[in-house]
């Protein structure tokens, strides 16, 4: 990746990030850790953490196609797990021990049964779990959660034999919350005119930070930032771009939207600001209660949420206003109806309460293509915003 | 002062009366035709009419009707004497309607483009234009698909809901005691909902009423699966199977005229066995191949495919997902049980949140149990295009297959929109499939 970034923090972050394996993970393993692998957001990486596991969350990074996946999945499923999937069935995770799956989308939730049945060997990994999730967030909801945590919990502890202490858990917490800060603080650079770093570059530090002990990751963010704040900013923009959307791990698509011109200075995505927005409530006596109350409700929700549309919608709107936004793309990987209707629905409320900020709902595959149909689509749009 | 303004009353309803007409007109000719078949249809369309009729009289008398989805626990509204609907009725009905496709153009002309499934972006057509009832309250269920809470999001965000209070279940993604608890828990708020919104009050004499005649309709379509399994099958697509799910739960539910019309059924099909006689009445037909159609039936182009399926070839579609029959009966010696049974049934038992909701176990058991029970020669999954848990399950389903020695089929086609894979494309595939595999 090309960047104006002189920072040997950010270096690190580009490696880490352009591979499934990385150096970091080796180094972990080379001192005895494990690596967990974990789909989506709201499987509880402190949990992971507390049973001495390094979280990783899935990706499908470095996948060319979907050949071996293919007779497993289906031409209309998401092209996000077909292509972990196909890095699966090639033996690409052989660095994890375990999997831990959630009933995240309709796609996929499918991971976790092709794996047990057709990944499992190949990648050798000892332990697999999938977990439950509810759909709204209300006080019942929590108490299911609640008890989907301890539930892995207890497994987790059988499985390694270690015990998962309330203070093991705080101090995941405490440090997952430090991550999030670190996180948020790189957010408040790009509030500026010239922010010093590009929206392609801020996802490299993001999905990096699921990739890496936390500690380390940490240490090399605190360095970043330092390194950023007498960094050159990114001037000549045409329009600032907010990204809305789900599962976003491929800088190369925001380079697209940048290389037009479209700076883009914040989002609400999975590998974004929905990540680290809201911090796990460190006073609450039972932390598995905290976690629970955090994954469930407290954090800003994706689709899938039933019921918190507006919300959504206002955390779309508030951060449009605190990032001076001149207009919103909502990427979605093709056949995923959750942000199909989900931008259907931002679309016709930024229109309804005059919010004064454009939006293009922008298709995409998970690995790049159609740059050119995404180039012509996006210059239109910033004309639009020009005019 | 009535919920709604007259012109928003009158064209939501437009549209829902065309089909009652449609069906009613429909209900006419089949009297007129012979045969005891044509008896069980004039039956269920009198079912169907009377539904939506009661709809129709409660929209505009003012009175609390109910906007239901598929499955969520439908014996608690009725026995508290509430009219309800299924907001995505109108794509089931698709074979009769002939304006489908022109709401499916629309659809995605609104940005509900083709790789939605149509089963749901065509009720947020109807919703946001208004060709919907607006009922009192909404009951919706969360699973077996993404698109099912989207769907209960747009009806929320839409300005003629606005008012319309709305209580979603949860199901759980797991299927044990505590899942079920906790779905029985779910049912409990949602008759508190119920009864708040519509001022009707739960009566426990008649929920155990219910309940029983519920228990009643569900043991005798236990009984004509037992016949189904004969070789030839009494039936084939078009009468029993689905019609099964349709007149348990999803245009009434413990109802007298129920338990008639599958009394009718397990009368129609004795005769049918004994008489030698197997799903068609053609002369020199003969039953080629029993195949497990592993989904919904292709309700937007049922009538072009089917009877050139069953007539043409004898491929006698002799189970499906919907006539498939797990069904746990409710137990009402107490409130307990009445309401962890009813939550067994929906999050367990019903079709597609059995098989779609949770992991993938029941599509490969529901496979290899069919196969066996019912002499199956082979198993078709449609592939439609909504069904993407689905989808991200046939290599699952294959291996089920393979492991019972029985030939699978993944067509990949829109249930509803004859358009996406046309109708010419799907009867080469499977007809090169049967050949192929030496069943005609």
């Amino acid at each position: 990746m090309e960047t104006k970034i002189q920072s040997e923090a950010f270096q690190t972050f580009i490696d880490v990030s352009g591979s499934l394996m990385n150096y970091e993970i080796q180094t972990w393993l080379d001192k005895g850790g494990k690596v967990a692998g974990h789909f989506c957001s709201t499987v509880p990486e402190e949990i992971i953490m507390a049973a001495g596991y390094m979280p990783f969350r899935m990706r499908g990074t470095g996948s060319t196609d979907t050949e071996l996946a293919d007779a497993y999945f289906s031409p209309i499923n998401c092209s996000f797990p077909r292509h972990v999937m196909n890095q699966a069935l090639k033996g690409e995770f052989k660095f994890l021990d375990a999997l831990l799956c959630i009933n995240a989308c309709d796609h996929v939730r499918r991971i976790y049964d092709n794996w047990v049945r057709y990944a499992k060997d190949i990648n050798e990994t000892t332990f697999e779990t999938v977990m439950s999730l509810p759909r709204k967030c209300g006080e019942r909801q929590v108490d299911w959660y609640y008890d989907e945590i301890n539930i892995l919990r207890d497994q987790l502890a059988k499985h390694t034999g270690v015990e998962i202490t309330d203070d093991k858990i705080r101090e995941a917490i405490k440090l997952n919350n430090q991550a999030r800060s670190v996180q948020k603080e790189l957010y408040e650079l790009r509030k500026a005119d010239n922010p010093p770093i590009t929206g392609a570059e801020t996802l490299v530090a993001i999905v990096a930070g699921t990739a890496m002990p936390k500690e380390r990751y940490i240490e090399l963010m605190r360095q970043l930032i330092d390194d950023l704040k007498d960094a050159e900013g990114n001037t000549g923009y045409k329009a600032r771009i907010m990204i809305v959307g789900g599962e976003l791990d491929d800088p190369e698509y925001v380079n697209v939207i940048e290389d037009q011109g479209g700076l883009v200075v914040t989002d609400s995505n999975c590998f974004g600001s929905r990540l680290f927005w809201v911090n796990v409530d460190e006073e609450v006596k039972d932390p598995v209660r905290a976690l629970a109350r955090y994954y469930i409700y407290e954090r800003p929700t994706c689709p899938r949420t039933y019921g918190s549309q507006p919300e959504r919608m206002k955390f779309t709107r508030d951060l449009a206003k605190e990032f001076n936004v001149d207009g919103i793309i909502g990427e979605r990987l093709l056949y995923c109806d959750s942000w199909l209707v989900e931008h259907y629905m931002t679309k016709f409320d930024l229109k309804e309460h005059n919010v004064g900020v454009p939006f293009l709902a922008l298709d995409r595959e998970y690995v790049l293509s159609g740059k050119g149909q995404i180039k012509t689509r996006v210059q239109a749009f910033l004309e639009t915003m020009e005019s | 002062m009535p919920r709604l303004t007259k012109e928003i009353l009158d064209k939501s309803l437009e549209r829902f009366k065309v089909e009652r007409d449609w069906f009613n007109d429909n209900l006419e000719a089949t009297r007129q035709m012979p045969g005891e078949e044509f008896e069980l249809n004039a039956m269920l369309l009198e079912i169907l009419l009377n539904a939506k009729q009661k709809v129709i009289d409660a929209a505009y008398n003012d009175e609390p009707f109910i906007g239901g989805y598929f499955c969520n626990a439908p014996e608690l509204f009725t026995s508290m004497d509430l009219p309800w609907m299924m907001v995505l009725e109108t794509p089931f009905l698709a074979a009769s309607a002939p304006y489908i496709l022109d709401d499916i153009e629309g659809a995605e002309e609104m940005g509900l483009l083709g790789d939605m499934c149509t089963a749901i972006r065509l009720p947020i057509y109807y919703i946001e234009n208004n060709m919907m009832p607006i009922p009192t309250c909404c009951l919706g269920l969360l699973y077996p698909c993404d698109g099912a809470p989207m769907l209960h999001q747009v009806l929320m965000h839409n300005s003629n809901w606005t008012n319309v209070p709305i209580y979603s279940c949860d199901p759980p993604y797991t299927s044990d005691e505590r899942a079920v608890n906790y779905f029985a828990e779910e049912l409990k708020e949602m008759t508190k909902f119920i009864e708040t919104h519509t001022g009707r009050k739960r009566d426990m004499d008649k929920l155990v009423e219910v309940c029983e005649r519920s228990n009643q309709v569900y043991t005798i379509w236990q009984e004509y699966m037992e016949l189904r399994r004969h070789k030839p099958c009494p039936h084939g697509w078009e009468v029993g199977g689905a019609q099964c799910f349709a007149i348990s739960q999803c245009f009434t539910v413990g109802d007298p005229k129920s338990v008639a019309w599958f009394e009718k059924l397990i009368t129609v099909a004795e005769k049918r066995i004994k008489d030698g006689k197997g799903a068609q009445d053609i002369e020199g037909w003969k039953e080629n191949c029993r195949i497990f159609w592993f989904d919904i039936m292709p309700y937007g182009w049922v009538f072009e495919f089917m009877p050139w399926l069953e007539e043409e070839l004898g491929v006698v579609l002799v189970n499906d997902m919907f006539g498939n029959f797990p069904y746990t009966l409710i137990d009402t010696s107490s409130e307990e049980t009445i309401y962890h049974d009813l939550a067994k049934r929906n999050l367990v038992d019903a079709p597609m949140i059995r098989q779609a909701r949770g992991t993938a176990e029941n599509f490969a058991y529901d496979i290899k149990k069919n196969i066996k029970d019912y002499n199956i020669d082979c198993v078709i999954w449609p592939g439609h295009m909504g069904h993407k848990d689905g989808a991200a399950t046939v290599g699952i389903m294959r291996e089920a297959c393979r492991e019972m020695d029985t030939p699978f089929l993944h067509i990949g086609l829109d249930l509803f929109d004859k358009r996406y894979t046309s109708i010419d494309e799907v009867k080469d595939k499977v007809a090169t499939f049967l050949q192929g595999m030496g069943f005609i």
